[in-house]
């Protein structure tokens, strides 16, 4: 990852930390438990969760598994997760490491569990952060990978490429559902499953979150405004009186595993 | 500050993925192969290739 995004990442994260933490989408959320629900985490796994944000992924998962290593590629977003999970109480088995999910810092076979959630779309090399979960998963060991998928219709997908674009100076590229399973394929892990579950942003939280000036946001609500019919239909944008109150997209959710030792 | 023995069993250098030993304050973690050292802030360990400062 070159130095120059790394640290357009860690400012974009550094200013934006709180809002991470606090949002009601990161903390709870469909997509959460249907990691948990599928990867059936026992207390015999140590976990690492990939770019951990705000810390709700290694959160929820602790009380389950016997350890979670939780790295991220910013400081202040580590320091906030850990003051997070701190404050919940009680939790004992999270610790913290300041990583790059292209070059992590864990032997191969670490781990048996590893998550990623709402963060492979800020990655500049998505394949070679796979082949990097792949090393450091134990053989048998059970991958959640969730995403912004990226639609299938090509002119939705450019708009949507485009408005990330505008909002969030990190972000990099979504896949759609068939590019994940056939790089997750290809990264050596065996594919069980991947759905697909709505979520639903109130704009100008989600748009203030990404650290938007008020011209910002202006022009953002009149990139979705001014949406061709298809995109808003997709996204369902919801707006009053020339506003955005909300807009709904999907994550997709990736579940596989290594293959076991032959 | 101390790193406890079982934490520093799951970390390795991220560039060439071998040993890393604290150093004698428990402040840097480094690599010999390498010749790089991670410095470690606030309790976490900064395992970044371009933090790291070079022992040349």
């Amino acid at each position: 990852m070159s130095r120059e995004f790394k640290n357009r990442v860690r400012e974009q994260f550094g200013r934006a930390a709180d809002g991470y933490i606090h949002d009601k989408g990161f903390a709870t959320g469909d997509d959460l438990e249907l990691m948990v629900q599928l990867l059936q985490p026992m207390p015999d796994d140590n976990m690492l969760d990939v770019a951990c944000g705000g810390g709700h992924t290694a959160l929820r998962f602790s009380p389950l598994v016997r350890s979670v290593v939780a790295s991220d590629l910013t400081m202040v977003m580590l320091k906030k997760a850990q003051e997070f999970i701190s404050e919940e109480g009680g939790v004992d088995n999270v610790t913290f490491r300041e990583a790059d999910a292209e070059d992590l810092p864990f032997p191969a076979g670490a781990f048996t569990l590893l998550t990623c959630r709402i963060a492979p779309h800020h990655f500049p090399d998505v394949r070679r952060a796979l082949s990097e979960f792949h090393r450091v998963l134990r053989r048998g060991g059970r991958i959640a990978i969730v995403d912004t998928v990226l639609p299938d219709d090509p002119e939705i997908a450019a708009w949507y490429q485009e408005m990330e674009m505008m909002r969030d100076p990190t972000h990099i590229q979504a896949y759609t559902e068939d590019a994940w399973k056939e790089m997750v394929q290809d990264a050596g892990f065996i594919l069980h499953e991947t759905a697909t579950v709505p979520k639903t942003h109130d704009f100008p939280t989600w748009a203030k979150r990404a650290g938007l000036n008020r011209k910002g946001i202006a022009d953002l609500n009149k990139f979705f405004v001014e949406a061709p019919e298809k995109v808003q239909e997709y996204y369902h944008i919801e707006t009053f009186a020339g506003e955005v109150e909300a807009y709904t997209d999907r994550k997709v959710l990736v579940y596989a595993s290594r293959p076991p030792k032959k | 500050m101390a790193l406890s023995k079982d934490l520093l069993e799951i970390l390795v250098c991220p560039q060439c993925k071998g040993v890393i030993v604290p150093d004698e304050k428990h402040e840097k973690l480094i690599c010999q192969a390498c010749k790089l050292a991670y410095p470690v802030r606030d309790d976490i360990p900064v395992m970044l290739i371009d933090e790291a400062l070079s022992l040349d």
